[in-house]
């Protein structure tokens, strides 16, 4: 499935006016669709009911309003979209069976499956995209993180009842990734008025009980469209439960008493043998691919608007040391944003200042500013942000500056980025299925993100970013990423840490699944859609 | 006994007052408002945007309107929504209700059946074996934290011995077996650690009656000594004893986050937590509200239990 999709790219890359048909030759591939909804049968022996433990929990039930995050929220499992994803976390054929760019990219067609139904039994057509795409760009509704997956989108067109055309107030190559199903999911028009209580999606689980904190209850949704290659109705699952367990160690504790069939995010200390220890008792996933984290600098405020400054930070830091004590071995030093096992890992990509704590002192000294208080901050949860920011702290400190550092909930970390009297933050961004997701977000100098957050602003980045973004050839894109990673490599707006490497694991009973690279659990052609319990 | 109870819930009424408007304040004063929430990693940075989103919250109100607002939709029965769910607060609250009183009296009733013959016999039975053991044993058992005591009981009873489940709630109401095998943890680590504490306070109180006039004559009188002990004695030791009980159990109903946690349990004190977190001040303030309520409701109730205890206890 994934050769097609490339191989749409680089016809894509010659002719220069399509910006990807992957959809139509990945319809061809292993995983079918319906051509009518209800038209497949289920598979005769594969079912059951997989009850997964989870780190989080969603905040709210609509689908718009609150993000739900397809690594650890089960309640993705309902969500679909325009365009779905694939194990290499990348833009597959969704609701919409192909799509095509005009040659500017300003323009995007995409070609709706006839027959894909909403959970309550309504047709997903053109005018249930456009009245989607429309509340998700409300900004009195709809989560930023949605909302700006769609702000370049100028107007929907709703050609005919199947076909829906998107129009963009600049160029872009990236727009398929924005129209997936996370974060823009689809949801069924006539179900607005109760989006809070009873979610109406048009993935492959239907809802059917929330209780926060406590459960979440998915059932089969009888009418998806997605096929397996025997051409048996998709999800085979008749049911799933979710678990929401904060601590890790509950979680893995409820695996092992056979109280959970499948658990996200173990911690890295028992991921570091818990492959071999119970090699045979438990399966486990690798998700190579989950986030990157870095640490991130005010360049408006306080003493890393001092670029020599930032430099004698980044030469303080040793990634090696951090990877071993805070991710037991598993983390993967980041020197850009994508991790290698990202289709979007992009070569020749120079690295930040290396670990050198002389040079570090050299710098700090010849700045005249040895003693500079530093204000450090981290979120306490997840635990890595934290003990990634008491490593840095003291290898700070080790070089001659006085840091301060102090947890804060989320509010008030929010709100020290907005009033901006923060130095520091240890933090990390999770996987964007674009580059320009990341770029356009936290590296671009007008992204409000950016504004609120380092305070960047380099016109060559912005320049670089601008050009990837309206290339449509992939390898050209991938080398203006790397050039900008390498600018961010020299500027330090962020200094990257680490790619973190996530362990799923399930009971042995559990068949058929398989997380992407980033973590996602709903997938074509794979994670809990063709996973059955035994 | 009816005109004491009325005043007693007339007082209720400043004292609620008051307790609202402290923690509407205090919450108020917290760093930071719900938008950032909503906002997520990503955030809420554009003026515009948040000015526009605390509008549709009510946010942009003075506070003293948001209170009244508030207060006025309460005394019509409507405790409004939560501003994070934007679900109800008698479902995103009022639900986690039955799973904290369901916690609560279980374990209360767990640490008074180990408390009070415990306690009992170690007043008795002063300075031999028994007494030594509920010494120590009370001893060990206020040393130990709550949670490091309910993750053994995970660690032996769910993990190694495999005889108890390791978390997650079941409501009574629908499955009983399943419900009460899903208590027995979480109750057991909160009211052991509970029953620590009261058993000390009974043997002392024991001790303390044990010495009074009225035990030496009923003694001298030829009453049976399990008699003197149970049906006189006790009765009057009891009154301390339920009302560290009472307070204990008003504690629970506030819920405990640490065992929630560890056990995945829906309660209050988690949704509280979080609502904290989340600057959810509708949820916080209904949260208050009944928690406030439910612990003067407690201690009325002990009160009215020592008049059943002891007669002579009348109002000042």
């Amino acid at each position: 499935m994934h050769q097609a999709t490339q191989a749409s790219e680089s016809e894509l890359s010659r002719r220069a006016f399509l910006a990807a048909t992957g959809g139509i030759l990945t319809g061809a591939a292993a995983f079918g669709v319906m051509a009518q909804a209800g038209a497949a049968q289920r598979h005769p022996t594969r079912g059951g009911t997989l009850r997964f433990a989870t780190r989080a929990d969603i905040s709210g039930l609509d689908l718009h309003r609150n993000i739900i995050y397809l690594v650890s929220m089960p309640l993705a499992a309902i969500n679909q979209g325009l365009l779905d994803l694939d194990a290499r976390s990348e833009p597959v054929p969704g609701v919409a069976a192909a799509w095509e760019a005009t040659p500017d990219l300003q323009r995007y067609t995409f070609q709706l499956r006839q027959g894909v139904l909403f959970h309550n039994g309504r047709e997903v057509d053109a005018a249930a995209v456009k009245w989607n795409f429309a509340r998700m760009q409300d900004a009195k509704i709809a989560h930023p993180l949605t909302r700006s997956a769609l702000e370049n989108v100028q107007e929907v067109e709703v050609v005919d009842k199947y076909t829906v055309r998107c129009h963009l107030h600049t160029p872009s190559a990236a727009f398929p990734a924005d129209v997936v199903y996370y974060p823009c999911a689809l949801m069924a028009p006539d179900s607005a008025d109760r989006a809070d209580l009873h979610p109406i999606g048009c993935g492959p689980f239907k809802f059917a009980k929330w209780d926060r904190n406590n459960i979440t209850e998915l059932v089969r949704f009888e009418n998806y469209f997605e096929t397996d290659a025997e051409g048996n109705s998709l999800p085979y699952l008749d049911a799933l439960l979710g678990r929401p367990k904060r601590e890790d160690r509950v979680r893995l504790t409820a695996l092992r008493t056979g109280e959970a069939d499948l658990i996200d995010s173990m911690a890295y200390a028992d991921a570091a043998d818990f492959a071999t220890k119970y090699a045979g008792k438990f399966q486990t996933w690798e998700v190579p691919t989950l986030a990157t984290s870095f640490i991130l600098f005010n360049l408006e405020k306080g003493p890393f608007t001092d670029k020599q400054v930032r430099l004698a930070a980044a030469h303080a830091i040793d990634h090696e040391a951090i990877n071993q004590a805070v991710f037991h071995g598993r983390g993967e030093v980041a020197r850009g944003f994508y991790a290698p096992a990202s289709p979007w890992h992009a070569q020749g990509v120079e690295a930040w200042p290396p670990y050198d704590p002389d040079k570090a002192r050299f710098l700090l000294r010849q700045a005249r500013a040895v003693g500079t208080e530093v204000a450090l901050q981290a979120l306490p949860t997840p635990p890595y942000m934290q003990q990634t920011a008491e490593l840095v702290q003291a290898m700070w400190a080790e070089v001659g500056f006085k840091v301060r550092f102090n947890l804060y909930d989320e509010v008030a970390l929010n709100q020290n980025r907005r009033e901006r009297t923060f130095h520091a933050d240890s933090t990390a961004a999770s996987y964007r299925w674009d580059p320009d997701g990341w770029f356009s977000r936290q590296i671009l100098s007008t992204a409000p993100a950016t504004r609120a957050n380092s305070g960047f602003r380099n016109e060559r980045a912005d320049r670089l970013i601008a050009e990837a973004r309206r290339t449509a050839e992939r390898q050209k894109r991938l080398e203006l990423y790397a050039a900008i990673d390498s600018l961010v490599n020299a500027e330090l707006p962020l200094l990257y840490l680490y790619h973190l490497t996530l362990l799923e694991a399930g009971s042995m009973r559990l068949k058929g699944y398989q997380p992407s690279v980033s973590g996602a659990f709903s997938i074509r052609g794979g994670g809990i859609r063709t996973a059955w319990m035994e | 006994m009816l005109a004491y109870t009325i005043n007693r819930i007339l007082y209720l009424i400043p004292v609620l007052f008051i307790l609202t408007v402290v923690v509407f304040s205090f919450v108020h004063f917290l760093p930071g408002d719900v938008i950032d929430v909503l906002g997520g990693q990503e955030g809420v940075f554009d003026p515009a945007v948040r000015q526009a989103l605390q509008q549709e919250y009510g946010l942009d109100k003075p506070l003293y309107v948001q209170y009244l607002v508030w207060l006025n939709r309460v005394l019509h029965g409507n405790f409004g929504t939560s501003l994070v769910t934007r679900r109800p607060i008698a479902i995103e609250f009022f639900q986690r209700i039955p799973a904290t009183v369901y916690l609560a009296l279980v374990s209360t009733a767990i640490s008074l059946m180990i408390a009070v013959p415990l306690g009992t016999m170690a007043a008795v039975k002063r300075h031999t074996v028994v007494d030594y053991a509920a010494q120590v044993l009370s001893l060990v058992g206020i040393s130990i934290p709550e949670f490091w005591f309910a993750l053994l009981c995970v660690l032996f009873f769910a993990l190694y011995l495999g005889w108890l489940p390791s978390s997650e709630y079941y409501s009574p109401l629908d499955h009983f077996g399943l419900s009460l095998k899903h208590m027995i943890l979480p109750a057991a680590a909160l009211g052991i650690r509970q029953a620590a504490i009261t058993t000390r306070l009974t043997r002392s109180t024991m001790l303390d009656e044990v010495q009074k006039e009225y035990v030496d004559t009923a003694r001298s009188l030829g009453l049976p000594e399990r008699r003197v002990i149970y049906r006189y004695t006790l009765r009057n030791a009891m009154i301390p004893t339920i009302t560290i009980s009472g307070l204990q159990l008003a504690q629970l109903l506030g819920g405990t986050v640490v065992v929630e946690t560890i056990f995945a349990w829906p309660g209050v004190g988690r949704t509280l937590f979080e609502a904290i977190i989340s600057r959810d001040f509708p949820v916080i303030q209904a949260g208050v509200l009944i928690l406030g309520i439910a612990v003067v409701v407690m201690n009325l109730l002990v009160d009215l239990l020592y008049r059943v205890l002891n007669p002579r206890v009348r109002l000042a």
